[in-house]
Parts: C-alpha cells; sequence; structure tokens
C-alpha cells in the first residue's frame, strides 16, 4: 500500500456523514477519497476498482455494513482489505459480531478527528 | 433510550477494550468458520344534540372495543402503543441533539467571528499606517512602532487562522446530528406506520354495511403509488377518505 495516497472508500447512507468523514480524512492528510451510500454499492465499487481502505456504517438499506464486511472478507481479492466501522450501534453484541466477523476497527458515533486519526493509525500500522 | 443509553452504559474504552479482545480471539478461527449473521425491528356529531351524541360515542366505543377483541386488534394495537413511550423518548433525543448541535455551531460562528472581527481592525489600521507611511506623513518613531507592530501581527497572525481553522471543523462535526436523528426518526416513521396501518385495518373490518357500500368504489379503485406501497389502504388520501366516510 502506497502509505502517501490512500485510497479510502467512505460507506454511509447520509451523505452528510459521509462529507464529515471526507474532511476528516482530508484534515488527517488523506484526500484520496470515494463513497460509497450503501454495502451493495460499495461492494460494486471495490470489485471494480481498487482501494486501500474502508471506513463503513454498519445500519444501512440494501446492505448493511456486517454483510458488506463479510462479503469482502469472503472475496479472494478483498478479503486482506482494511475495514474501519463507524456507527451508533453501541450494543455489545454488534461489537462482539464486529469483530468475529474481521472488522479491523470500531468506531461509536458521535466520535472525534483524534479518535479517526488514532484508529487509523493503529490499523495502518499493523498492515505495513 | 437505545444507543445513547447504551453508550451510557459502556464507555468508550469498555467498547474498545471489548472490541480488541474479541478481535484477538476470533482473528485465527475466522476463516475456517466465519460467526452467523445476527440479524440485525366525529366531526359530524358536532351538529347533534349532545344526548345523541353521547350515545353515538358510546355506541362507536361498544363496537371498537367487541370489534378488538374479536379480531385480536386489542393486542396488536397495545403492542403498537407501547412502541409509543419509546418514540417519544427518541423524538426528545432528536430534539436534544439537533439542540446541542445548533448552540454548538452557533457558538463556533461567534467565536470565529470575534476572531476575524479582531484581526480585521488591526490589519485595517496597520494598513492606514502603512498608506500614511507611503505618504510621507509618518514620522520616524511612529514607523518603527508601525515595523513592531507589524511584525506582531504577522507572528500572532497563523494561530488566529488555526482558532478559525478550528471553529470550522467545530461547526462541520456539529452536523453530525443528521445521521444520528435521522435512524431514529425512520424508527419512529416505522413505528407511526404500523400504528396507522392497524387503525385503518380494523376501521375497514369495523365498518358497517352502509359505509362498505359506498366505500367500495374507492376502495377497489384504482391504487395510487402501488408501486411503492403494497398496502394501498395507507395512501393517506385513502385513509381521510375512509374516516370521512365513517362520520370522523
Amino acid at each position: 500500500m502506497d502509505m502517501t495516497n490512500i485510497r479510502f472508500l467512505v460507506v454511509d447512507d447520509f451523505s452528510t456523514m459521509r462529507r464529515i468523514v471526507r474532511n476528516l480524512l482530508k484534515e488527517i492528510g488523506h484526500s484520496n477519497v470515494d463513497e460509497a451510500e450503501d454495502g451493495q454499492v460499495a461492494l460494486t465499487k471495490l470489485k471494480a476498482s481498487t482501494f486501500d481502505f474502508v471506513v463503513s456504517d454498519l445500519n444501512m438499506p440494501n446492505m448493511n455494513g456486517f454483510e458488506l464486511l463479510r462479503q469482502i472478507r469472503a472475496d479472494a481479492t478483498l478479503k486482506s482489505l482494511p475495514v474501519l466501522l463507524v456507527t451508533a450501534e453501541a450494543k455489545k453484541e454488534d461489537i462482539v459480531t464486529a469483530a468475529q466477523i474481521g472488522a479491523s476497527g470500531y468506531i461509536v458515533k458521535p466520535f472525534t478527528k483524534a479518535t479517526l486519526e488514532d484508529k487509523l493509525g493503529k490499523i495502518l500500522a499493523k498492515v505495513a | 433510550m437505545g444507543a445513547a443509553a447504551a453508550i451510557a452504559d459502556l464507555g468508550v474504552e469498555d467498547l474498545e477494550a471489548l472490541f480488541d479482545q474479541v478481535a484477538a480471539q476470533s482473528a485465527a478461527g475466522r476463516e475456517e468458520a466465519p460467526a452467523g449473521p445476527q440479524k440485525a425491528a366525529a366531526a359530524r356529531a358536532a351538529d347533534a344534540e349532545p344526548a345523541d351524541m353521547f350515545h353515538r360515542v358510546g355506541h362507536l366505543t361498544r363496537t371498537l372495543h367487541d370489534a378488538l377483541h374479536e379480531l385480536g386488534y386489542d393486542r396488536k394495537i397495545e403492542t403498537a402503543v407501547h412502541g409509543l413511550p419509546d418514540a417519544r423518548d427518541r423524538l426528545n433525543y432528536i430534539a436534544k441533539l439537533t439542540g446541542e448541535a445548533a448552540e454548538r455551531a452557533l457558538s463556533a460562528v461567534e467565536r470565529g467571528q470575534e476572531i476575524q472581527k479582531s484581526m480585521g481592525e488591526r490589519i485595517a489600521g496597520l494598513s492606514a499606517s502603512w498608506e500614511k507611511l507611503h505618504a510621507g506623513q509618518l514620522p520616524v518613531e511612529a514607523f518603527k512602532a508601525l515595523a513592531a507592530e507589524t511584525r506582531n501581527f504577522l507572528a500572532a497572525a497563523p494561530k488566529e487562522v488555526e482558532e478559525t481553522n478550528a471553529q470550522f471543523h467545530a461547526i462541520m462535526m456539529a452536523q453530525d446530528f443528521h445521521d444520528l436523528t435521522g435512524q431514529v426518526i425512520n424508527r419512529v416513521v416505522t413505528l407511526a406506520q404500523s400504528l396507522e396501518g392497524q387503525l385503518v385495518k380494523l376501521l375497514i373490518e369495523t365498518r358497517t354495511a352502509e359505509g362498505r357500500a359506498g366505500g367500495e368504489e374507492w376502495l377497489g379503485g384504482p391504487a395510487m403509488n402501488s408501486a411503492e406501497r403494497t398496502d394501498v389502504v395507507t395512501n393517506q388520501a385513502q385513509v381521510d377518505d375512509l374516516l370521512e366516510s365513517l362520520g370522523f
């Protein structure tokens, strides 16, 4: 992965949240960002192009974040892609499920730039 | 309520610790055995005599009560009504989040305006002095003071710019309520639709023979938005017509 130009896919059904995450990534130093409004659109984009990192919501129509994560982990090409879940779901069972099916990290909304930067740094350190 | 209460019960550090713990335990066995999905849930009476109206209301109440019981809707509506306190909590949560977001955004705007106003005044003062200098109207001592003041301003400016950007950041982050409230609103709308659907079904099944005869035409007629809604009776125009046909 080219750490100086990491290509992000931000997945969230709310356009305001996608813009916030996009802007936070830009403030952290990552400006190569694409967006998807649900898991289905995300999966199509992931298979059509090359991405280095996925930041995804959980609760979305058509395909939620859990299913997107399962599909990514089940795909031979995408299975090692870092997936950071950013969600309002704070239930223990959701966090356990996310970890079991292979999430790289889990952030509960609302969150700060410092939290995002910290999680990104830890995940990228593992990948590098 | 749901997410907020859960967060209150479980600190962020606890969440992170839990995640890390489970992730570590699951990492090895994940590929062989991925976990299963956690699946994610009377207006017309106004003209009537009071006694007549009382009788009609009483009759309607009796009919409603019997029908509810016979059709099993008492339990269904009870379930839906039990959702109302939760809906009220959710709406209060929305009011709280949107109110806080507005306060955060306005505070950031006010702070940003203070910084910009102060910078603008200092820039205007320095600019006027530099114009005097170029017009040959500034004594040497005043020029020395101007040079020192300009240097101080330039040294402080980056911090002021940074502080202004921090206010922009705060305004942006204040918008995160949309995502959280949107999810809550969707749940409340689902509850309202469920309640409405149950009540409309009840009204259809408890209408008098006279009411049915008068209503078949529009009930059996072309369904509006049928592509989007399977239960066309929940169309608001039909609901209004139905209520009107029943004397409400």
